[in-house]
């Protein structure tokens, strides 16, 4: 003691700290398990960034955690899921996490920060057909769907196999905006995506540094979460009706309303969204035309080893997903020159990627001629749309799904 | 209390060794906590973007 108070002293603040760390780790869990119900439906920025309400979601036996981007999100309608499920009719709702923009690189990011709490669990993957067959993932999207706190849990993860860590950090190299601040990420990327021993030995040596941030970004998640939780005062007590859902009532219900928003144009495009449609299909292309246009960048498009990433990432995981695709919207890209047989082949290549894996696949292909189903050429989900997505999750979540 | 009887109070802790101990804990957790203040919030934020739907 007398030899060396300050050893002594500098120890006991360290492990005080650890110890509050803990404590309040479990505090806060136990607080995120109580009110997870209640937050599952509101979608929140922390949901999406960070892991705490996600892991106390994939806890929960009455909540099915849904992955997705814009099929889900830019809709606002009364249909959507966690709007549709929100008394758990049938004994559940969905926990949504989903955001303009995001692709499936960056859910493979978070599916693979969730690590164990995938492990046998019952999850969906939600995609739509735009973000494989149009626009490439740009810079300012995956940079507002980045976490730094799933790309840290990924590349640190000791259940993923190391050559698919590095596929993936090859992918996050990709977009060096996310990282260009954070020069110790940016070393453990450039050491991942090296092929040597040196490489792969520095990769190891930075674990514990690695775990260190990943341990305080967690520490954050759960206060930031916990903070949450007191200052909007929600209540944990969600009221809940048990009722036979009438399907076909309800579906008929959604696409009168559907009708209601479409009036003004005969392609079902949302009345909202025509002024960008209406000149090009005022003067519709030549059928076929733009087949092989269409073929050729859909078979390039790099969307699809992101898909083989975020598909090898749930295998790995041990997950049990559904994967859960929209149609594509036939009559609005044939106006564009693009014949339904081409359409086609982006079914044949969904199924050339997922089946190999055995995972459920649902491609809502028998409704690519509804109109009614999507709201524009994305295939973003439209009211109609959004009662036949409910009943498959409904099939899914009750096991009458295969 | 008086200014004399706290620095009488604190010099007769400081003396004994597991009081210098103690008071050089606290003095060590209030750096810790003082940084934890300064640098210890979480931002989760990510850049706006403009959503373009097709």
């Amino acid at each position: 003691m007398k030899q060396a108070p300050h050893l002594i002293a500098g120890l006991a603040a360290i492990l005080i700290p650890i110890i509050a760390a803990i404590g309040f780790t479990i505090h806060a869990q136990a607080l995120e398990m109580r009110y997870v119900n209640a937050l599952a439906p509101l979608n929140t920025e922390q949901s999406l960034r960070g892991m705490a309400i996600q892991r106390a979601g994939f806890q929960k036996s009455d909540l099915l955690p849904v992955f997705g981007s814009s099929e889900i999100t830019l809709l606002q309608n009364e249909y959507e899921a966690q709007k549709f499920f929100r008394s758990y009719p049938t004994g559940f709702n969905v926990l949504g996490v989903a955001n303009l923009g995001a692709s499936s690189i960056t859910v493979a990011q978070n599916l693979a920060a969730l690590g164990t709490d995938l492990k046998g669990k019952k999850v969906v993957i939600s995609l739509t057909p735009a973000n494989l067959v149009m626009k490439r993932l740009s810079a300012a999207y995956y940079a507002g769907n980045y976490s730094r706190l799933h790309a840290y849990e990924t590349l640190f993860s000791p259940l993923l196999d190391t050559n698919l860590k590095a596929m993936i950090a090859k992918r996050m190299m990709d977009f060096p905006d996310t990282y260009k601040n954070d020069p110790f990420l940016n070393f453990v990327l450039i050491q991942l995506n090296g092929k040597s021993r040196i490489n792969r030995g520095f990769y190891y040596l930075c674990w514990p540094l690695g775990e260190l941030q990943i341990q305080i970004m967690r520490l954050q998640d759960h206060a930031i979460v916990y903070s949450y939780i007191h200052d909007s005062r929600i209540s944990s007590n969600i009221p809940r009706s048990p009722k036979r859902i009438d399907w076909p009532g309800a579906l008929a219900k959604a696409l009168a309303e559907q009708k209601l928003h479409t009036a003004n144009n005969p392609f079902g495009v949302e009345d909202y969204k025509w002024w960008a449609y209406s000149s090009l299909l005022t003067n519709p292309a030549p059928p076929g035309s733009a087949d092989k246009q269409f073929i050729q960048r859909m078979k390039v498009h790099p969307e699809w080893s992101d898909l083989n990433i975020l598909l090898l990432v749930l295998k790995e995981l041990g997950a049990e997903p559904l994967i859960l695709s929209r149609p594509m919207n036939v009559r609005m890209w044939e106006a564009q020159g693009v014949s339904e047989q081409a359409q086609n082949t982006y079914y044949d290549k969904l199924h050339a990627a997922v089946d190999p894996y055995h995972f459920t696949l649902v491609d809502y292909q028998q409704f690519g001629t509804d109109i009614y189903f999507s709201i524009d050429q994305g295939s973003h989900t439209s009211r109609e749309g959004w009662m036949h997505v409910n009943q498959t999750l409904d099939d899914f979540f009750h096991g009458r799904l295969r | 209390m008086s200014i004399k009887r706290l620095t009488t109070f604190f010099t007769a802790v400081y003396a004994n060794p597991w009081g210098h101990v103690l008071i050089l804990t606290i003095y060590y957790l209030a750096i810790i906590a003082g940084l934890i203040l300064m640098y210890g919030k979480g931002d989760f934020s990510t850049p706006d973007f403009v959503y373009q739907g097709f």
